[in-house]
């Protein structure tokens, strides 16, 4: 058998730990590039015309690296779930391969027992490497998410314009970068002393949005064409809850039986991905006294489109301004550049009339 | 008291069953007429644009209840007795129905990994003030008639795959094909191009249960059933498969590509059709008639 490259889907910027962890086992990865308009373009050729937004691009970002010699592809599917990600990795193997590519799948379950054991297929690690490269990885991951976070504090908060996204893009190229895992701690302490020389305006009162939706599109910057980028450019301060390790508590800790009680009155029971979620964080930021909600979701996404309704209604019992994003490969930026523009004057003319 | 029952979506999927269970109990009931032109345009303004079809089809029929009825009797289908889940969008029908419609809703969760079928028809009587007694006496009477419904469906069956015209079997929901307003009539129109069409519900459950690797666990029941039908009417001799999806059907996007898949291993011609609320008659009938003229 050929040795395994492994490539994956890109995923904002979690795509640099994926990367990491593959390495740190000592299996070869290829890493996609970045997506862009082309990748996207490509995968929605192949894909099924009717199939989600995600599964588009994650077929162009494989395209690019089986181009360049991958061999194997790493998709995690969640198979309790209810929405089409279930049957992923079937469909994409199904199409890669009358496309005439000769690549592996493995795909994994949202289930730490098959983690394991195909990650010891591949790479034979023990299982003190394999629990200790993922250390590495939650560490990374939640210190990126740390990052996102106050990017999105500083962001409409700086006083020199852009100096906060380029520290992000840097900081996400050191971890990227890293060499030894025991560099970590120190590469860690450089970006938050660089983060912390940012001069921001402190005492500035500004208008909150929460972002809620899909997971995917919600946490790619380039499928969302950077929503919180401009956002903040605008002075607004951005919100999120839905993200990775988000995902992952929520695996550990039923959370799904806490939400479904407060989400009781709106909707008795789970449509599937984050249908329930984007409930329960709408009503959250409707009653902490936000100042808008952007909801994001991939065009026809079952479990987003059953829900919004109830989120319309959310909006209208609330009078929180709201706006519903429909991503595909044929929405163009510049309207959603205008409908973000639209959606910022009716945000900020609402938080001026809340304050008088 | 007047129960109503919206006539598109989960109806089909037990036509005869609801009504003769609250027949039974003593209710009076009423059905919303056949999917028309109105029904399907006040469902189509009054539901999230991306929705599939068939649920803004739905949503008109339960608007045209509104007002009219007592109650508007929504079940809330979540696993059916093989713990096989149906469509997500399923779930949540009685939520948005409430948002639609002022009308009061009846609801029930029928959740087979949770609780038997019966057990929640009688939490749904017991919402009714029916004792326990009564409701299994409509279950049993529910049952028996629709039992009845399926033999004649079989024994009609048997008659019409001996046909010697061309035989196209036809793959979708229930509620697309039992609908004629919504698949355009598309039974009449291969009759009249001289070909017999076979609905793939008709076919009988003969026990297909053989695993096959090649393809995936599909944990929707229609996903299962159809391709064990599939496998169940390939033993006879078909001419040709037409598979019918409505617009925006998550599922279908799935499912499609193992349908054609299989037809296309067999070597039997496979036509897929779209539709919605702007498919046109004329376009229907000419690929119709086109797929017609390959099968010669």
């Amino acid at each position: 058998m050929e040795k395994p490259i492994v490539t994956f889907a890109n995923w904002g910027n979690y795509t640099v730990i994926f990367k990491t962890l593959f390495k740190e086992l000592g299996v070869e990865v290829l890493p996609p590039e970045k997506t862009n308009p082309n990748a996207i373009t490509e995968g929605a050729k192949l894909a099924p015309e009717m199939f989600c937004f995600p599964m588009k691009v994650n077929l162009g970002n494989y395209l690019s690296a089986i181009e360049k010699g991958a061999n194997t592809i790493f998709m995690a599917t969640a198979s309790g779930g209810s929405c089409r990600l279930r049957y992923y990795g079937v469909i994409q193997d199904k199409i890669l391969k009358e496309a005439g590519h000769k690549t592996d799948f493995i795909v994994f379950d949202q289930a730490i027992g098959d983690i394991y054991s195909k990650i010891k297929e591949i790479s034979g690690a023990s299982l003190y490497q394999i629990l200790k490269v993922f250390y590495h990885f939650y560490r990374k991951l939640r210190f990126i998410e740390e990052l996102e976070r106050r990017t999105q504090y500083l962001r409409p908060r700086e006083t020199e314009k852009g100096l906060t996204d380029k520290i992000l893009a840097e900081s996400i190229s050191k971890i990227d970068n890293l060499k030894n895992e025991k560099e970590f701690p120190k590469v860690k302490k450089k970006i938050l002393k660089r983060l912390s020389e940012i001069k921001f305006n402190k005492n500035k009162e500004l208008p909150r949005v929460g972002l809620i939706g899909e997971i995917y599109t919600v946490c790619d910057p380039v499928v969302n064409f950077e929503v919180e980028k401009k956002l903040g450019k605008e002075g607004i301060e951005v919100h999120r809850e839905m993200d990775l390790s988000y995902q992952l508590k929520k695996k550990i800790f039923f959370k799904d039986f806490f939400i479904q009680r407060k989400i009781k009155p709106y909707l008795g029971s789970t449509v599937g991905g984050h249908g329930r979620d984007a409930i329960y964080e709408m009503l959250k930021y409707a009653k902490d006294g936000f100042d808008g909600v952007i909801h994001l979701l991939p065009a026809m996404c079952m479990p987003e489109v059953t829900v919004r309704p109830i989120l319309e209604k959310l909006h209208q019992e609330y009078q929180i301004p709201f706006l519903s994003l429909s991503l595909d490969e044929q929405v163009a930026e510049a309207g959603i550049d205008t409908r973000l523009e639209a959606f910022v004057d009716v945000v900020k003319n609402y938080h001026a009339r809340k304050k008088t | 008291m007047k129960i109503g029952i919206p006539r598109a979506l989960i109806y089909w999927k037990r036509p005869s069953f609801w009504e003769s269970f609250f027949e039974n109990l003593g209710f009076e009931i009423l059905l919303s007429p056949k999917t028309n032109k109105e029904i399907i345009e006040m469902g189509v303004k009054n539901s999230d644009q991306e929705n599939c079809f068939s649920n803004k089809v739905y949503f008109g029929h339960l608007i045209w209840l509104d007002g009219k009825c007592d109650l508007i009797f929504i079940p809330r289908l979540k696993t059916n007795e093989e713990k096989l889940e149906y469509c997500p969008k399923f779930f949540a029908l009685p939520d948005l129905a409430k948002i639609l419609v002022k009308t009061k809703i009846l609801t029930e969760t029928f959740d087979e990994r949770k609780e038997k079928f019966g057990k929640s028809l009688e939490k749904l009587g017991k919402k009714l003030d029916k004792r326990g007694k009564e409701t299994k006496k409509a279950f049993a009477f529910a049952l028996s008639k629709e039992r009845e419904l399926r033999e004649k469906q079989e024994k009609n069956f048997l008659k019409r795959i001996k046909s010697k015209n061309e035989k196209i079997v036809l793959i979708s929901h229930p509620y697309n094909l039992d609908d004629e307003y919504v698949n355009l009539r598309v039974k009449e129109r291969l009759e009249k191009l001289g070909a017999e069409a076979i609905f793939i519900n008709e076919i009988p459950n003969s026990g297909f249960q053989i695993p096959n690797p090649k393809l995936p666990k599909f944990h929707w029941e229609f996903g299962k059933e159809i391709m064990e039908k599939i496998e169940a009417v390939l033993k006879y001799k078909i001419d040709g498969a037409i598979e019918i999806s409505s617009f925006a059907c998550g599922c279908d996007a799935v499912l499609k590509e193992f349908i054609e898949k299989k037809f296309k291993e067999n070597k039997i011609p496979f036509l897929y059709l779209i539709i919605d609320e702007h498919t046109g008659e004329a376009g229907f009938q000419t690929r119709l008639e086109a797929f017609l003229d390959t099968l010669k």
